[in-house]
């Protein structure tokens, strides 16, 4: 709780106008894309360039406004909850790359593992339930909806 | 008034197979919808692609999905009375004076007369379904391409209530998802758009993928963030069913909300969340003589829940007669149907009748499963609340991944939605609302090709954007949308807090 505290009016401004910077910078870049599109024929008027270049101008000039007027935003976490959060999306990214070489039960046994550690789960409660839900959820997938998932080098093809 | 679809759709939802989905479906959504760390979207987003993989036809789907909102609705008021903390955005006012019940030790009175109010507001809601659908889808048989953008242009017209205080967000929100709409084969020209030479994004990218990813993936990190904010659930549940004389108390404004419920839910963008605040406001102004409201009135807790659940069957009309979407909810399900490659729109009534009169015949049944599941089950509902999130977030990560990569077995798209989850989650920190993204996305190539066609048979003149009269109509009603909903939600949530 202490880690979270309500962001401060100045805060709030400056995460509005980084944000609105960000997108500017994206929708400058998107048009530069589009005034790029190669294309032989076209059957239209306006062909493939100019609803996107229209786009990239609409969101631009939207980006100038917002980074004008912020308004009200909720705040990004710090220190160790920060670090947390960030874990997600690591345990995440090292399930998904071990989906295919490892198989479903491993890669879904680090993700909800290693989820778990982060959510503060007791290790051997973690371990437990990460455990089961690799085996629930291969069965229901692979036996009850049929869905077809990776078995991977461990348990065969 | 030609009612055959709706006897077809009853032939449809009576079949085995879909009502042993709609059952799923009304399950599945209570759940969704009493835990207060998942809104119906993630439940629609997640089951969505396991339903396309299985091989479900489009009309099955489209019940399931439908069952899982509607139970949502009713699902989000068990955390608003046991938790104080409402289920989803619906069920906000449902907690001002079912949780007070609950205090008092009549928590499974407040649980019975709220299911039964939101019943009542769900059959009523599902009946101006049924009769409003042939009549709008009627009036838009007639449209061209240039009609159909000026509609677009009317649907994002209606985003600006969506999120109401902060319109260059809600903007800015749709404009990105029509940007990811661009991405691949442009089906006019054969060209190839901002798909950097990666074959993944030749046909563009998913549907599943920018749902889950937005919703899901963001969703599990915000949980994380919300954690220990001290949240203690009501045990003591008491007499489990509703007093003759409560209910006898409740009829009028049960009725009432529920007209008032239906017919914000038509209104594109204004969602359950402002019909109940209206409909409470509403009945506090007509019946709060005593001062009892918010301190545990019958009537104030049947209002919005009557409400929410009205509302949830409305936003129905305009996405099954127009293709417009009235909400985060209609929209993704109107992505549902394009999955199937099923263009929604005025002749989707004339060309689909088995999926438009299947679901409404569904919301029927469901209704009924939900009132028999959510009476004498509550309490195991109830129990789902104490899951705890180490196991519950997990869950729902697997859901994810598993749901994206058996689309199509690219892992490609798993990572994808993993970037795009956090670009979401950095976007829902800065304020942003996740719906205009969905709602610009799946609008997005209508609105392009519409525009396009329409230009394409003036020879470039853009004058034939304002050549009908029905153009012109929608035109004004436009920007009567993007002005009106803004101020009613503002005037009902200044209502509200007076209230509170």
């Amino acid at each position: 709780m202490s880690e979270h505290h309500e962001p401060s009016h100045r805060s709030m401004r400056l995460i509005g106008r980084a944000t609105a910077a960000c997108l500017l910078l994206f929708a400058l870049a998107y048009g530069l894309v589009a005034t790029a599109i190669d294309y032989a024929f076209a059957s239209d008027p306006l062909g493939p360039r100019v609803f996107p270049l229209g786009l990239a101008a609409m969101l631009a000039l939207l980006s100038v406004w917002y980074f004008f007027s912020p308004g009200p935003a909720e705040g990004y976490p710090s220190g160790r909850l920060l670090l947390r959060v960030l874990g997600i999306p690591l345990v995440m990214l090292a399930a998904v790359a071990l989906f295919e070489p490892a198989g479903f039960l491993v890669s879904t046994f680090v993700l909800t593992f290693g989820t778990a550690l982060i959510f503060g789960a007791p290790p051997f409660k973690a371990l437990l339930g990460a455990v089961g839900q690799a085996v629930l959820w291969w069965f229901v997938f692979s036996y009850v909806l049929e869905v077809y998932l990776p078995a991977g080098a461990l348990f065969g093809h | 008034m030609n009612l055959d679809y709706l006897w077809h759709g009853f032939a449809v939802a009576l079949t085995t197979q879909n009502l042993i989905i709609g059952f799923i479906g009304c399950f599945v959504g209570t759940l969704v919808g009493a835990l207060p760390a998942i809104g119906p979207i993630n439940g629609i987003a997640l089951l969505l692609p396991i339903a396309y993989t299985m091989g479900l036809p489009a009309e099955s789907t489209m019940i399931l999905l439908a069952a899982i909102y509607c139970g949502a609705e009713y699902g989000g008021r068990i955390s608003s009375i046991l938790l104080n903390v409402p289920g989803d955005a619906g069920a906000v006012m449902t907690a001002m004076d079912g949780y007070p019940m609950a205090k008092q030790g009549r928590a499974g009175e407040a649980l019975a007369i709220s299911g039964i109010s939101s019943f009542f507001g769900g059959i009523f809601g599902t009946i101006g379904l049924a009769l409003f659908a042939p009549i709008l889808s009627g009036l838009a048989i007639g449209f061209g391409p240039a009609e159909y953008f000026v509609l677009m242009v009317f649907a994002f017209a209606t985003l600006g209530s969506m999120v109401g205080s902060q319109p260059a967000k809600t903007l800015i929100g749709c404009a990105i998802g029509l940007v990811l709409a661009t991405v691949g084969l442009d089906p006019t020209s054969g060209a190839y758009r901002f798909t950097f030479d990666q074959p993944e994004l030749s046909e563009g990218i998913e549907f599943v993928v920018l749902v889950i990813g937005l919703f899901s993936i963001s969703e599990a990190l915000i949980i994380l963030e919300n954690e220990g904010r001290g949240i203690t659930v009501i045990r003591e549940l008491g007499r489990m069913t509703a007093r003759m004389s409560d209910l006898v108390k409740c009829t009028g404004a049960t009725m009432r909300a529920s007209v008032i419920g239906f017919i914000v839910g038509v209104l594109p963008g204004t969602g359950a969340s402002v019909s109940s605040a209206i409909s409470y406001t509403t009945e506090k102004r007509l019946s709060d003589t005593e001062g009892t409201f918010g301190k545990g009135d019958v009537r104030g807790l049947a209002a919005p829940e009557a409400a929410n659940n009205a509302t949830a069957c409305g936003a129905f009309v305009p996405m099954l007669t127009l293709g417009v979407p009235g909400s985060g909810t209609t929209a993704v399900m109107l992505g549902a149907l394009m999955l199937y490659n099923i263009q929604p729109g005025p002749m989707l009534l004339t060309e689909r009748p088995e999926i438009v009169g299947g679901l409404v015949a569904s919301m029927f049944v469901g209704n009924f499963i939900l009132l028999a599941l959510n009476l004498p089950l509550v309490q195991i509902f109830a129990r789902v609340l104490t899951v705890p999130n180490w196991l519950l977030v997990p869950g729902i990560l697997v859901l994810s991944v598993v749901g994206v990569y058996s689309t199509n077995s690219s892992i490609f798209s798993v990572f994808l939605m993993m970037g795009i989850g956090m670009v979401g989650w950095l976007l829902r920190k800065a304020g942003f609302d996740m719906a205009p993204i969905i709602l610009g996305f799946v609008l997005g190539q209508i609105t392009e090709v519409n525009l396009r066609n329409a230009l394409a048979i003036s020879g470039g003149d853009v004058s034939i954007l304002f050549s009908s009269t029905i153009c012109i109509v929608l035109w004004i009603l436009a920007a009567a949308v993007a002005i009106l909903p803004a101020y009613l939600a503002r005037r009902a949530r200044r209502r509200a807090l007076q209230a509170a």
